[in-house]
């Protein structure tokens, strides 16, 4: 579960602060997976990073008793200048995988992602396509109570959408998923319950075919 | 190419300044040859240098990495230091052979000393370049004012002259600068017969280092939140 209390976030811009939330409290029930939808800009990605403890809130708290990966995106937390394979390592310390099970972990982002002999090629040097599947398969290779999946699984082809979804399936038995998507279909085959984020507020819609509709609308 | 440049810019140094040296004022200070002098004293200045003024970009440059919760801001300064620091030994190790091999004498008056000395010159590297880290965090467009500050401070900091040839009049303002301090300790350090102007003492790079330190660590606790939030800097 999680759990925001008077959870306020605001941006410095060259033009001057901008809030994202204010004051923003509500409880998401435990066990359910989380599509996050609305508009671009609208603060998705930043609930993400909060909730993932990658940024902090100006004030207020925000409370989980779960493991939760780091967000997962598109840019990736690479560092573009070193190889796909060190960074693979460079997480794998982070997260305390060494020797055997850090080979173990390389091998099989290695042939999740299908890159082949590209894994020794610097980061900066793949298509988005390439960074997002590595960054994709890095987090499956972990494993956490909740993933937060930012629209990584849109821009690959069908092939690979056919294989996030059933590594999905498999991991959502023991897991849970925060989704970021545009794509609804996505949204109504993944998520129980949807937040709907919108002018810094955010509804939450337990049927998932009402909160689509009230996006839509 | 950027490997080649690392180990090309000090010798460029080297090589200019020990010609444009020798053409003027004949080939030996101190009694050490003109080039043994200037890269005892310019290699710290320059690993100092480049410390201070790479941990402004370390915060831009690892941006991706602040996505795992676990990697903090420091740890990338802290990292940045230990790079600086590795490269840095061993360009000047390459160098030494080299000058050795060619027939310099090369051996250290004073290891121990010399070493405690670089590595307070580390240490306050650290705290002016997570000073100036915060400063153009906050102030971007203070950047490149502080590149250009670090041009003179080659001239004043006694890099291809010894302190004693600087100005006396203006010793006592020079004497505020703690790379002056730095060079001429490192200086009298490795070189036998080297004399040191009066007022260069250890005590006070230790006192200026011990007091950036902490404000440098200070003011990164207070300004931690804001390093890591994605929108500025």
């Amino acid at each position: 579960m999680f759990e925001l209390r008077n959870v306020t976030k605001s941006y410095l811009t060259p033009k001057g602060r901008r809030y994202v939330f204010r004051n923003l409290s509500l409880a998401i029930p435990p066990g359910k997976n989380i599509g996050l939808i609305g508009r671009n800009g609208a603060g998705k990605s930043t609930l993400m990073r909060l909730l993932g403890g990658a940024d902090v809130p100006d004030s207020g708290t925000i409370v989980t008793d779960r493991s939760i990966s780091w967000p997962v995106g598109l840019t990736g937390g690479f560092q573009g200048s070193m190889s796909g394979r060190d960074n693979i390592k460079f997480v794998c310390r982070v997260y305390g995988a060494e020797g055997e099970a850090m080979r173990e972990k390389i091998r099989f982002v290695q042939e999740f992602a299908e890159i082949g002999t590209w894994i020794d090629e610097p980061i900066k040097t793949y298509s988005s396509g390439m960074r997002s599947r590595v960054a994709f398969g890095l987090s499956m290779a972990f494993d956490f109570d909740y993933y937060l999946i930012d629209e990584v699984m849109s821009v690959g082809d069908a092939q690979f959408k056919r294989k996030c979804r059933k590594i999905f399936r498999e991991k959502l038995k023991t897991s849970n998923v925060v989704l970021v998507s545009h794509s609804m279909s996505e949204i109504s085959k993944l998520c129980d319950i949807v937040l709907l984020v919108k002018d810094g507020e955010i509804e939450i819609y337990e049927d998932v075919i009402e909160g689509i509709k009230a996006y839509s609308a | 190419m950027g490997a080649v440049w690392i180990l090309i810019e000090p010798i460029c140094h080297l090589l200019i300044f020990s010609l444009l040296y020798t053409m003027i004022r004949g080939r030996t200070i101190s009694g050490v040859e003109y080039p043994v002098f200037v890269l005892v004293g310019m290699a710290p200045f320059l690993l100092y240098r480049n410390t201070a003024l790479r941990l402004m970009d370390s915060l831009r440059e690892n941006r991706s990495l602040f996505g795992y919760k676990q990697i903090k801001p420091l740890d990338t300064y802290i990292a940045r230091v230990i790079v600086e620091a590795c490269i840095s030994g061993l360009v000047y190790a390459l160098i030494v052979f080299g000058f050795a091999w060619w027939g310099f004498d090369m051996s250290i008056n004073n290891p121990l000393m010399w070493f405690m000395t670089l590595a307070l010159g580390l240490l306050f590297a650290f705290s002016l370049g997570m000073v100036l880290a915060l400063i153009t965090h906050a102030l971007p467009s203070l950047k490149l004012v502080i590149r250009m500050v670090f041009f003179p401070l080659y001239f004043i900091s006694g890099v291809l002259i010894p302190a004693a040839y600087l100005p006396h009049a203006l010793m006592p303002i020079l004497l505020l600068n703690p790379f002056l301090h730095l060079t001429e300790l490192i200086r009298g350090e490795v070189l036998p017969h080297y004399a040191m102007v009066d007022g260069i003492s250890i005590g006070y790079v230790t006192g200026f280092t011990l007091v950036l330190l902490f404000i440098s660590l200070g003011s990164y606790r207070a300004r931690r939140l804001h390093l890591i939030s994605t929108k500025n800097g």
